[in-house]
């Protein structure tokens, strides 16, 4: 029996340990990455078209055919450049959110609820932290690639105007990925079926890419649009992917980059806590 | 990891262990020990609290109330050391389905902290033993139910735990599957493995357990082993008469005069005697006209049917 003296070091030390029980492992969480990785190798060829040509498609039809409509107002709007340099790492940045927030759905709640896999996980060393971690690492990580190739069109096409720029806006599309997919996760844990997705993405995720300065700037929304825009992480993403893009200054550079961190930095503790909480029973 | 010095040998042991969700009691207070090396089963109806002991001892449950150790820890504070040491297979299956059958088992290794060469032995040794090996490249999806749970038994050993839990592993599965399993699970015993499963089939844990719980509205009626319980609460042969109009109208005078004790069914009447075929004799003696019956040795069935009055599959 514990002597009255060392009862508090004692429950100090169990404390801790139910603390690290519940936190993510330090490194632990890069075999759920792994084993995503396992399962991309077996179906990448399906997602090559969400992920790499469908964002292309959507640039050059919009891109052409909207920049013969908007004509010489294009410079009014742009600031000089051609409407496809305007709106080509708007969208880069948009479809960032895109597939972010798709890998966060579907593939997140098939692992709870369908082939129930991640109930499998928990019983392992890992813990429903570091199922989420890795989890959100590997949409980033998936993200990261496709924007790289992205990017690599942008360059090639003389739309990003330098090497570092398009660097940079893979970044960004890193940042804006991490600010959608892990809310998105939190979201997909709670979730038993997806009837509820399909009302998240009509009418938030969707409609974000017309009220993120996508395609116009946000400085002609109404102001407390403008305010409700800049609530929400795409507009961030678009602001610094545009402004990489065309070598123009940003302000407030560093607001941005905290506002799509703090989006995803949130997003992952909630996902962690609602996982587990609906693990943990 | 230390064992306790009273009982060496008990890998879990609990006390008190309780579970609430909300109004509900899913398991009120019960003491058990599982010793190294034994074969242990829970057994009881739907909803008695077997399986939310299980998540328990596998770390994923928080217990309300209660102590319980695994290897001499508490699974609150040391969770994920203890569940790398125990497999654990889930009721329902928990495979990836656009993976391999071989690839689910190399994933898996990796969540233990395995390395990539053992882990690749060791996946062939398991598909060997459970008799996947020529369907190994193939997708999990398309296989049969015995062969999927196979599979999850398989992935639980990847990293050669020191206990296996089963929860109800053949509920769904044809006679045949469940006899390939039986013997996988006797093969896995006798290698040393310390098997943790629950089951609502008597016959099931007949076979198999060692030992064995009886659990009823999350409670434990019951311990020992099959023969002990039987022995302890049942009599030596049942008498089952068949009454397709009902039962109520027997009177129970008549009935006590049979057997040394009687279950009152919806259409059976269970009676345990020592000899069934003078109990038979000495029901027709009493006026009886059942329209069947039958004699047979007492099972773990009775025992249950003895200690809670209902019959499992009610």
């Amino acid at each position: 029996m514990t002597a009255a003296s060392s009862a508090a070091p004692n429950r100090t030390r169990s404390r801790l340990a139910a603390i690290r029980e519940a936190a993510p492992h330090p490194t632990r969480w890069r075999h759920v990455v792994g084993y995503m990785i396992a399962v991309y190798r077996r179906e990448w060829q399906g997602s090559v078209f969400s992920g790499f040509i469908e964002p292309l498609v959507v640039l050059a039809g919009l891109g052409i055919g909207l920049g013969v409509l908007v004509g010489d107002k294009a410079a009014e709007i742009t600031g000089g450049v051609s409407y496809v340099a305007y709106i080509a790492p708007a969208l880069m940045a948009s479809s960032a959110m895109n597939l972010a927030t798709s890998e966060a759905a579907w593939p997140i709640l098939a692992r709870v609820a369908w082939v129930r896999i991640y109930h499998a996980i928990v019983a392992t060393p890992l813990n429903a932290a570091d199922v989420m971690v890795g989890a959100i690492t590997f949409i980033v990580g998936k993200v990261a690639f496709a924007a790289t190739f992205f990017a690599g069109v942008l360059l090639v096409t003389g739309i990003a105007t330098s090497p570092t720029g398009a660097l940079g806006m893979i970044a960004v599309s890193v940042l804006t990925a991490f600010a959608f997919g892990a809310p998105m996760a939190a979201f997909s844990v709670t979730q038993k079926s997806d009837q509820g997705f399909a009302f998240l993405f009509r009418l938030i995720i969707t409609p974000l890419t017309f009220f993120s300065g996508t395609y116009f700037p946000i400085e002609n929304l109404p102001f407390a649009a403008q305010v409700l825009s800049w609530c929400t992480p795409l507009a961030h993403g678009v602001a610094l992917s545009r402004a990489l893009a065309l070598g123009t200054p940003v302000s407030y550079i560093w607001l941005h980059v905290v506002a799509l961190l703090a989006w995803g930095v949130v997003g992952t503790v909630a996902a962690i806590y609602l996982f587990r909480k609906r693990m943990l029973k | 990891m230390t064992d306790s010095a009273s009982t060496p040998t008990a890998l879990i042991r609990a006390r008190g262990l309780t579970k609430v969700f909300g109004e509900r009691t899913a398991v009120a207070g019960i003491d058990f020990e599982v010793r190294d090396g034994e074969f242990f089963g829970f057994l009881g109806p739907n909803g008695a609290g077997k399986t939310t002991t299980m998540r328990m001892i596998a770390g994923v449950s928080p217990r309300t109330s209660g102590t319980l150790e695994i290897f001499g820890e508490d699974p609150d504070l040391h969770g994920s050391e203890i569940r790398g040491q125990i497999g654990v297979v889930h009721q329902q299956e928990t495979l990836d389905m656009e993976l391999s059958v071989r690839e689910n088992l190399l994933v898996f290794g990796r969540f233990f902290g395995m390395d990539r060469p053992s882990i690749a032995t060791r996946a062939d040794e398991l598909l060997e033993l459970f008799q996947l090996s020529d369907r190994a490249k193939d997708q999990v999806e398309p296989l049969s139910g015995g062969m999927k749970r196979r599979l999850s038994i398989a992935r639980s050993l990847i990293a050669s735990p020191r206990i296996l839990m089963l929860d109800e592993p053949t509920t769904g599965l044809d006679p045949q599957a469940r006899h390939l399993l039986w013997d996988a699970l006797q093969r896995l015993k006798r290698g040393g493995t310390t098997i943790v499963l629950t089951t609502h089939y008597m016959d099931e844990a007949e076979q198999l357990c060692d030992r064995l719980v009886v659990m009823d509205q999350a409670k434990i009626v019951a311990e020992g082993s099959p023969r002990q319980l039987i022995t302890e609460h049942a009599s030596r042969e049942v008498l089952e008469l068949r009454f397709p109009n009902g039962t109520e109208s027997i009177d129970a005078k008549v009935l006590e005069g049979i057997g040394d004790r009687y279950e009152r069914l919806a259409e059976r009447v269970i009676i345990g005697c020592e000899n069934g075929e003078a109990a038979h004799a000495r029901a027709l003696e009493h006026g009886l006209n059942p329209e069947s019956w039958l004699v047979r040795r007492s099972s773990l069935e009775d025992v249950f049917l003895r200690l809670t009055g209902r019959s499992l599959d009610e």
